[in-house]
């Protein structure tokens, strides 16, 4: 890095436009590593439509050339660099319609279950870990710990099965079967997801929580007399969240490997089961662009978190360098 | 005394799996790929967990897929360990340039969540459970890099490597003699994490379908089947749920004591 020992505004510039740079040449090579893994590894990318007949040998020649794959593996590379910076992702190799249009069909239904998780998991990752942290040794505390645990270890797949078995079995008691449709639809998947991310936030609340309660200025609250649960809520946890949101950023990676799952689980429709049912067809327009846009996504709150953190503790800026 | 007991019924748990993937064909008289009685019979005298959908018998086909998921995961962890520790001790040995080049790039490669790399993978590969293995080993190699390669720092940093060198030690030597010896009950125990990451992967991957054969005995196609008769044969998704759910604790712990074990600051 350029050194400008006096100036501290210039450093804070440069390490960040360091951090943007950094994030573009990562997007850079996940976009290359996708395209290249599915093209070198793939063979023939037509050799699935021909097999379940959906083309013949007379036209594979047609439609190769259409798909530009009779072109120099270089050459598709440029073309489809250029056309992803106009937003074209191609098009579906079994309905030919625009793969950005499906996709945009498919995300509001992700971004539904995803953001409902995260706010589930907060919420439980936060009160699992105050229990936990709260008077050490106590069945309460205990049975938190015992619970993040849990969370943490449970696959997405199997926490989902028993979700659905546990909620049968509830509404088995009930008069009908009212509400079973809602609750599986949203409230269920996003629970079964949340549960899962609430783990690693509770451990995090956890350990700060632990840290910041032996702290001096806990001891002076208590002197002044403020309540316990006031003493924790404002005087400890709020030193312990900032960890948490950097988590929550990296979260974003888990929840959309666990979207894919939940979806499967509950036959729910979004981004999720699109992927599996276009790798396993291989329709690879599709699944490339749906790998594209999560790993974009995934980079760029990577990295906005990055930024974000340097911004709240700016002795961060240095850190990059080691 | 609680972490004690927490070690060793991990370890029960582990043993029993390994040796029922062992013995699966000593310890029952069916095939798993082969209908042997009625389909989702209950447990009973003849059957001890009971039947599947299609007739096969619950027990056999646990077994046998103990055999198959651990043996897969296994070996996806040893493709990432190798492959990662090969490429850790050349970053950790090369020149500056180079070794800021190797991590830069495997960190690039660590901004594509784990599942969704070996998803590109299997995109890429097709279908199938060698395709899942190999995709799982190489979505886990970046991370393993880094962590192999700042294990080799860490060692590489001590003072008996400055006292080899001095005393004439060649670099083959102190690899050998210094380097990997000490680095080795590290390493020991991140593998150990790399193959409880593995084992997840790869069972959740084959419970999405990936694995292409829906009738290959193995846990996570096992559960991906439990599925379909839930409500009223749930302990078909529980039995194999189950099973992966202890053995990825199970592992998960190991690695904790082991490494616990095994820090340098801690040692007994």
């Amino acid at each position: 890095m350029v050194p400008f020992p006096d100036r501290p505004q210039y450093r804070a510039i440069v390490a960040v436009s360091q951090r943007i740079l950094d994030g573009l040449l990562t997007a850079w090579v996940t976009v290359t590593f996708t395209f290249f893994a599915l093209r070198i590894a793939a063979g023939d990318p037509l050799a699935s439509l021909l097999s379940q007949g959906l083309i013949t040998h007379e036209n594979v020649e047609q439609i190769r050339i259409q798909l530009g794959l009779d072109q120099p593996l270089l050459t598709q590379y440029m073309q489809f660099l250029s056309s992803l910076l106009h937003g074209d992702l191609g098009k579906s190799l079994y309905t030919k319609r625009s793969v950005s249009q499906i996709i945009f069909e498919q995300l509001p239904s992700t971004i539904e279950l995803a953001l409902s998780a995260l706010l589930i998991g907060l919420i439980l990752g936060i009160i699992i870990g105050t229990t936990a942290a709260w008077k050490r040794g106590s069945l309460g505390a205990i049975l938190a710990e015992s619970l993040s645990g849990l969370a943490t270890a449970l696959p997405v797949a199997f926490t989902g099965i028993l979700g659905i078995l546990f909620v049968s079995w509830l509404i088995g008691g009930l008069p009908g079967n009212i509400g079973l449709s809602s609750v599986k639809n949203l409230l269920l998947p996003a629970s079964v997801l949340g549960f899962a991310s609430a783990g690693p936030i509770a451990r995090v609340i956890q350990s700060g929580l632990e840290e910041s309660i032996q702290k001096p200025y806990i001891l002076a609250a208590r002197a002044r007399g403020i309540s316990g649960g006031l003493r924790l809520f404002w005087h400890a946890l709020r030193p312990a969240l900032p960890p948490v949101i950097s988590l929550t950023a990296l979260q974003a990676a888990f929840l959309f490997g666990g979207t894919v799952i939940t979806e499967v689980v509950f036959s729910r429709p979004g981004l999720g089961r699109l992927l599996i049912s276009s790798i396993l067809q291989g329709d690879f327009p599709i699944a490339q662009g749906i790998v594209i846009l999560a790993a974009l996504l995934y980079t760029f709150s990577h990295h906005l978190a990055d930024i974000l953190a340097m911004v709240i503790d700016p002795r961060l800026e240095n850190e990059h360098e080691k | 005394m609680r972490s004690r007991v927490i070690v060793y019924s991990s370890l029960l748990w582990l043993s029993a799996v390994v040796m029922a993937s062992i013995l699966a064909p000593l310890l029952t008289r069916f095939d798993p790929l082969q209908p042997v009685g009625p389909p989702l019979a209950t447990p009973n005298g003849q059957w001890v967990l009971g039947t599947d959908a299609l007739g096969r018998d619950t027990w056999t086909r646990l077994i046998y897929g103990a055999r198959l998921s651990l043996s897969a995961a296994i070996s996806s962890a040893l493709l990432s360990i190798t492959i990662g520790g090969f490429v850790g001790v050349i970053s950790a040995s090369s020149p500056h340039w180079v070794d800021r080049l190797i991590m830069w790039f495997s960190n690039a490669l660590l901004s594509i969540p784990g599942l969704l790399l070996a998803m590109i993978l299997v995109a890429g590969l097709g279908p199938g459970l060698a395709t899942v293995i190999m995709a799982i080993g190489i979505s886990g190699v970046p991370g393993f890099v880094r962590i192999s390669r700042s294990i080799f720092m860490q060692t590489r940093s001590q003072r008996y490597m400055e006292t080899s060198r001095a005393l004439g030690g060649d670099s083959l030597w102190i690899i050998r003699y210094h380097l990997l010896p000490n680095a080795l009950s590290q390493l020991l125990s991140f593998s150990t994490v790399q193959i409880a990451w593995a084992f997840l992967g790869l069972t959740t991957l084959t419970f999405l379908g990936l694995a292409g054969d829906p009738s290959t005995p193995e846990w996570g196609a096992m559960l991906n089947a439990g599925r379909l008769h839930l409500i009223e044969f749930p302990h078909l998704a529980i039995l194999s749920g189950g099973a992966i759910t202890l053995t990825i604790m199970s592992i998960h712990n190991l690695g904790i004591w082991l490494s616990r074990r095994t820090d340098p600051t801690r040692r007994l």
